[in-house]
């Protein structure tokens, strides 16, 4: 199989992660960057949950989490019911435009679910080819097989009731940030 | 509309097709009430999987290694349940391996009561189904929330799962949407998908706000680490296994592999094997007890993440012992054979199924859960089609699962004059045969057929097969001798043998007289074998032993055709891929196997091979044919399908410059003799009608003639159409000069 490069991989998840019906968007690695991104997204919303960063560069996330919208630490009250939530991710995979999400200790994985829009934050350093390669220590230095965490491929979606509908229990919406 | 004698029979109760009765009041049901968005459903889930497969880049490789990861995973079963214990206790969680069905929900019971539960949200298993948990929770007064959509509309309509990965998958919308304005009383509109989802979600979200326990199953689990893949499409797993502090996980010890670097080889193959996604929308993989922080989101003062696995037995270890089912707890779950399978496609698992595994591989789920063989009576629905073989992503023999269940009935005390009549097919051909004239004109005298169907069941509507007036032994002879004086020049390089298989010889001479003469045009003579049982008629009827005799007689025979430097040709699909595949269990050398397999041929397929090979011009065929211009209709047999061949009759006739229309039905539903039968007549004229559907579009559209390989798959079509179907080779026959 013919070697990947860098550009390659962020290419190939850029139309995956469209495939799956999730928006994405690649912009520079700066905190001014992330934050415009950020903000352009949430223009609607009153408030919205950040998870703590633990996956990405927590200086990224610098300017945004200013943002007066932004709630970092909800009460129990407002991770029920707030609508949009914003987390990284560690990693993601070029072949299928999944995200993967950690399961740790803050609420990262608790406002992917939760919400009814989800923005993920991603590496594109961290983008491996196939979901496999998470299972293997010849990727991320075998951070995969280090910890739990989702594959997150798309909005929630179900055809039990007959046709496809999207938005069933986890977000209806996934718009994802590729920091290049 | 459903019929008021329908309306009184309930899947819950035609669930336990124990007597046959029950099983056939369970058919008619589905074909009345559920046949439409069953055959919607899983046809749409057929289709995708197969465009799915299309974009895994290593398929073959990847089913491969699925299949030895399980294959060591259950010869070390019981090491690796050691070692997953220990590694589930060192993180803090429990481990427990209940031997009975009983024992689990028992132990869940308790954890819950523990915890003084009054909800539990619980996320799809049907290992959980296995066990009667829901029934035993809620005889503690701790309500249970199912979460998967399907499932919650299970829980309403109090029916039994249809299918293992959507147990809806029977109901259409509107059914759904009828169903839940009769049991909810909301202003809301409950008429389109996102309407009706929307509902459902809503109702649910309270659940799991407030549920002090969240159940789960597991797909996968990892020994070394203690891991569990969970995978989902809607979100509720995700939070069953996250929102409340207490999870439960309930699993089938099948389910347990070594390691999870294995997890890679199965993730993409169950989502495209299953859903035909290229992953689940939500692939978990879970390490719990979760560092997570409690949320308490329910109101609940919990401090600590806890954790509970149960390993369920409840017959699995015996499965294990078993020398024929044993292969069933390699299943990791997909539906495949279920999506694929023209007869599920028609009447699904309420038919096809037992209480909750269903289609092929839930005969030997059933029988190896339940402990009871009766409960397996469904695996009759199994017509030895094989379209499940090579859709299984760990290469189950499912079709042999079933054979198994049908045998052991047998011997439990069930023969039954039908299986004999049409497992012993051979010895009533050879008879009535001697005098043909006769016993044709009898088999369709109205007061005999009547006797037929009283005596063996052989259903009065359909045709009995015609005897031919000389069988092709004698015509071939009598052939041989008028054109003795004629010299063939031969550019054959091996020697050609038309295999003389029962059918062929006494109800389809002119087919197999067909091949002798095609082939002699195109300069390549054949010689006819003796005519011999194969075994493919005891086989299907699950007489074993006598298929594995023929088996074993007509190898010996083949070999020494094949030792003498021949080539073999086979007119009937199923003979072949019974000596391509199926003999594998019964011809204990693979060296000897392996020659069967490389020197036995569809004529058609062998046509394609010498025209690659160079051997055969096809531009010096193509001159010779006068009418190119004929558009053609093609029905590939399902065996010959699943050996591999399917394309090569289509592509010939495509390379000859023919149009080619082809089938896209798996099966034709006639199934060898399945379709014959009275108790199974409804059901094979049902799946027949998606066949004869697409030839009819197909002649709108200009088809002018109907082809099929399989001899059954033509006796279908012309029974449902009135009109004529050639084999192939019939037709090349007719139309090179």
């Amino acid at each position: 199989m013919p070697v990947q490069t860098h550009v390659d991989l962020v290419n190939q998840f850029l139309l995956s992660a469209v495939d799956s019906v999730a928006t994405v968007e690649k912009i520079a690695r700066t905190p001014e960057a992330l934050n415009e991104a950020l903000l352009k997204e949430i223009a609607d919303e009153q408030f919205v949950l950040l998870s703590q960063p633990d996956d990405i560069d927590k200086e990224l996330f610098s300017l945004f989490e200013k943002n007066e919208k932004v709630i970092t630490y909800p009460t129990g009250e407002q991770l029920k019911t707030i609508r949009t939530g914003i987390t990284d991710s560690f990693c993601a995979v070029a072949k299928t435009g999944s995200v993967c999400v950690s399961v740790n200790k803050y609420l990262t994985s608790a406002i992917s679910m939760l919400t009814r829009k989800h923005i993920v934050v991603v590496d594109s350093r961290t983008i491996v080819p196939r979901p496999a390669d998470l299972f293997s220590e010849n990727y991320l230095e075998g951070k995969g097989l280090s910890k739990s965490f989702s594959f997150i491929t798309g909005p929630s979606a179900t055809a039990d009731m007959g046709p496809l509908v999207r938005g069933v229990h986890g977000p209806g919406q996934i718009h994802i940030i590729v920091l290049d | 509309m459903i019929k008021s004698s329908m309306q009184e029979i309930h899947p819950r109760e035609v669930a336990n097709k124990g007597d046959k009765e029950n099983l056939q009041k369970a058919i008619g049901m589905a074909l009345e009430v559920e046949n439409d968005a069953l055959r919607l459903n899983t046809q749409t889930f057929n289709a995708n999987r197969y465009n799915a497969i299309k974009k895994l880049n290593d398929y073959e490789g990847l089913k491969d290694r699925a299949r030895k990861i399980k294959e060591k995973s259950i010869e070390n079963l019981p090491e690796l349940i050691n070692k997953l214990t220990a590694a589930v206790q060192s993180r803090g969680g429990k481990v427990y391996l209940a031997k009975t069905k009983e024992d689990a929900a028992g132990y869940v019971k308790d954890v819950c009561k523990s915890h003084s539960a009054k909800l539990v949200v619980k996320a799809k298993s049907i290992t959980s189904e296995e066990i009667g948990l829901n029934d035993s929770l809620e005889k503690e007064n701790i309500e249970v929330a199912e979460t998967d959509l399907a499932e919650f509309i299970l829980q309403v309509s109090k029916e039994q799962p249809s299918h293992i990965v959507a147990p809806a998958i029977h109901r259409s919308r509107e059914r759904i949407s009828k169903l839940f304005k009769e049991n909810f009383r909301t202003a809301q509109k409950l008429e389109t998908g996102e309407e009706l989802t929307k509902f459902a979600r809503d109702i649910l979200r309270q659940k799991f706000l407030s549920a002090d326990v969240g159940i789960s199953g597991a797909n996968l689990i990892a020994a070394n680490e203690g891991t569990i893949l969970l995978v989902e499409s809607e979100g509720n797993i995700r939070l069953t296994t996250q929102l409340p502090a207490i999870h439960i996980a309930i699993a089938g010890i099948e389910k347990i592999i070594e390691t999870k670097k294995d997890f890679g080889t199965f993730i993409e193959l169950l989502a495209a094997s299953g859903t035909g996604q290229q992953l689940t929308t939500y692939t978990n993989i879970l390490e719990p007890p979760l560092n997570l922080p409690v949320l308490n989101l329910n109101g609940r003062q919990d401090t600590l993440r806890e954790f509970h696995l149960v390993l369920v037995d409840n017959g699995r270890m015996k499965m294990r012992e078993d020398r024929d089912l044993y292969e069933a707890l390699y299943c990791i779950r997909c539906s495949a054979c279920m999506n694929v399978c023209a007869n599920f496609q028609a009447v699904g698992g309420h038919a096809f199924g037992g209480e909750c595994y269903t289609g092929g591989i839930g005969g030997a789920w059933t029988v190896g859960t339940t402990g009871k063989l009766e409960n397996g009576r469904f695996a009759e629905l199994c017509t030895g089609c094989s379209r499940c073989i090579p859709s299984c992503p760990v290469q189950i023999n499912i079709p042999h699962l079933n054979t198994v269940i049908k045998n052991r009935l047998i011997k439990k005390g069930e023969p039954s004059l039908q299986r004999k009549f049409f497992g012993n097919f051979s010895v009533l051909a050879r008879f009535t045969s001697t005098v043909p004239t006769l016993s044709n004109w009898a088999a369709n005298f109205y007061l005999s057929k009547i006797i037929f169907e009283k005596v063996i069941g052989f259903d009065k509507r359909r045709n009995i097969p015609r005897f031919a007036k000389s069988t092709l032994t004698k015509q071939y002879q009598n052939y041989k001798r008028d054109s003795s004086i004629r010299e063939i020049e031969s550019n054959a390089s091996t020697k050609l043998i038309l295999f003389a298989d029962v059918y062929t010889n006494y109800n389809n001479p002119h087919i197999g007289m067909a091949i002798v003469k095609l082939f002699e045009k195109l300069g390549l003579p054949v010689t006819l074998s003796k005519v011999m049982e194969d075994g493919r008629a005891a086989q299907s009827q699950g007489l074993i032993d006598a298929a594995g005799n023929s088996a074993k007689r007509l190898t010996r025979y083949l070999l020494e055709l094949i030792a003498d430097g021949a080539d073999l040709l086979f007119a009937e699909p199923s003979v072949l891929s019974m000596i391509r595949y199926d003999y594998k269990k019964f011809v204990n050398d693979n060296r000897l196997f392996l020659k069967l397999q490389n020197n036995c041929y569809d004529p058609m397929e062998y046509l394609l091979k010498i025209v690659k090979e160079g051997t055969l011009n096809v531009d010096w065929l193509k001159e010779r044919i006068t009418n190119r211009n004929i558009k053609i209709f093609y029905h590939g047999h399902c065996q010959m399908k699943s050996i591999g061949i399917g394309n090569s009759t289509p592509d010939f006739l495509e390379m000859l410059g023919f149009e080619v229309d082809i089938s896209i039905a798996e099966c034709c539903g006639m199934a060898g003799s399945f379709g014959y039968k009275k108790q199974y007549y409804e059901l094979s004229k049902n799946v027949g009608k998606d066949l004869t559907k697409q030839i009819r579009k197909s002649q709108v559209d200009g088809c002018s003639i109907i082809l099929a390989s399989g001899n059954s798959c033509r006796e279908q079509i012309m029974d449902e159409l009135g009109e004529e179907v050639y084999h192939p080779i019939e037709f090349l026959h007719k139309v090179i000069g």
